[in-house]
């Protein structure tokens, strides 16, 4: 029991909340997605978002574009190497959780 | 998810990773779009090459495959390059399907002139290419029909054993009905419906 809480003591906190965990395994399916995609897929308001994408961002988990479509701005959200690593260690300490 | 800080638990946090990957994976839809494109071009291609070298002879019966660079080409490079002006993700899933479907087109390209070469009907080896593209794609999208058509193709691979070269083309266009054409509708029709849903 004790090594279960040490492990999940060890999972990345930047990944243990819903909306930021939501966007980074959405950004692990899919290569980019502009913002009104991530808005409609994850439910979140625009205001929380952005505030969470820029946390993911912040990490270097992944990475903002922001460019125009047709003469609308248009923000694209990627996902970087550093953010799969660190998707991929947090899935594989969550396997090992539920494994002990 | 308006909670913005909630800590998750660990079963939480699975459940979100795997309905957001679900959610990811189902916004990827094949419309058949291809199926139907290059499906249709084969079983003209086919029965005018037949036509052509059987019923009313020229010199260059295989003049009719023209059609797949003329026709099939621009169109499918046209919609390709409208689909991706319009597309607001690129999903991994998409660029893998795009990859099994460039490998046939390589692989293809080789082993046409190659069995002619040598003398052979390119039609049984360009039948197992298409039956592996075909299959694969089946997988990818989770679609059984494709993998009924692979089959199919597969099948007639094999019947190309005891055929004769022109009987070759018919059964390739007979192939390509069953093999993509039915599945690129019922594809279509399975796009329609997720479209009319959401």
């Amino acid at each position: 029991m004790l090594n279960r809480v040490a492990m999940y003591k060890d999972l990345d906190p930047l990944l243990l909340s819903q909306l930021r965990l939501a966007l980074m395994s959405f950004l692990m399916a899919v290569r980019d997605a502009d913002f009104n995609l991530l808005k409609e897929k994850t439910g979140a308001t625009a205001g929380n978002l952005s505030v969470q994408i820029g946390k993911l961002q912040d990490a270097g988990y992944i990475s903002v574009e922001k460019t125009y479509k047709n003469n609308y701005p248009l923000t694209i959200c990627r996902i970087t190497p550093e953010g799969i690593a660190a998707f991929e260690t947090f899935y594989s300490d969550l396997k090992q959780y539920f494994d002990k | 998810m308006e909670n913005e800080e909630k800590t998750l638990t660990p079963q939480e946090s699975l459940r979100v990773i795997r309905e957001t990957i679900d959610i990811a994976k189902h916004s990827f839809r094949e419309n058949g779009f291809h199926f139907l494109l290059w499906g249709w071009l084969v079983v003209f291609a086919s029965i005018a090459h037949y036509y052509l070298w059987e019923i009313q002879p020229v010199e260059r019966p295989d003049i009719a495959w023209i059609v797949m660079v003329v026709v099939g080409v621009p169109v499918a490079l046209l919609y390709e390059w409208r689909r991706n002006k319009n597309e607001r993700t690129q999903n991994v899933m998409h660029s893998w399907y795009g990859l099994i479907w460039l490998g046939f087109g390589i692989s293809m390209t080789i082993s046409i002139p190659t069995a002619i070469r040598g003398g052979l009907s390119p039609v049984p080896f360009i039948l197992i290419l298409v039956g592996f593209a075909t299959f694969m794609s089946g997988i990818l999208l989770r679609f059984r029909p494709l993998i009924f058509g692979a089959a199919v193709i597969w099948a007639g691979a094999l019947w190309c054993l005891f055929l004769s070269p022109p009987q070759h083309l018919l059964l390739q266009a007979a192939t390509a009905v069953l093999g993509y054409l039915i599945p690129g509708y019922l594809l279509n029709a399975q796009s329609r419906r997720h479209v009319q849903r959401s």
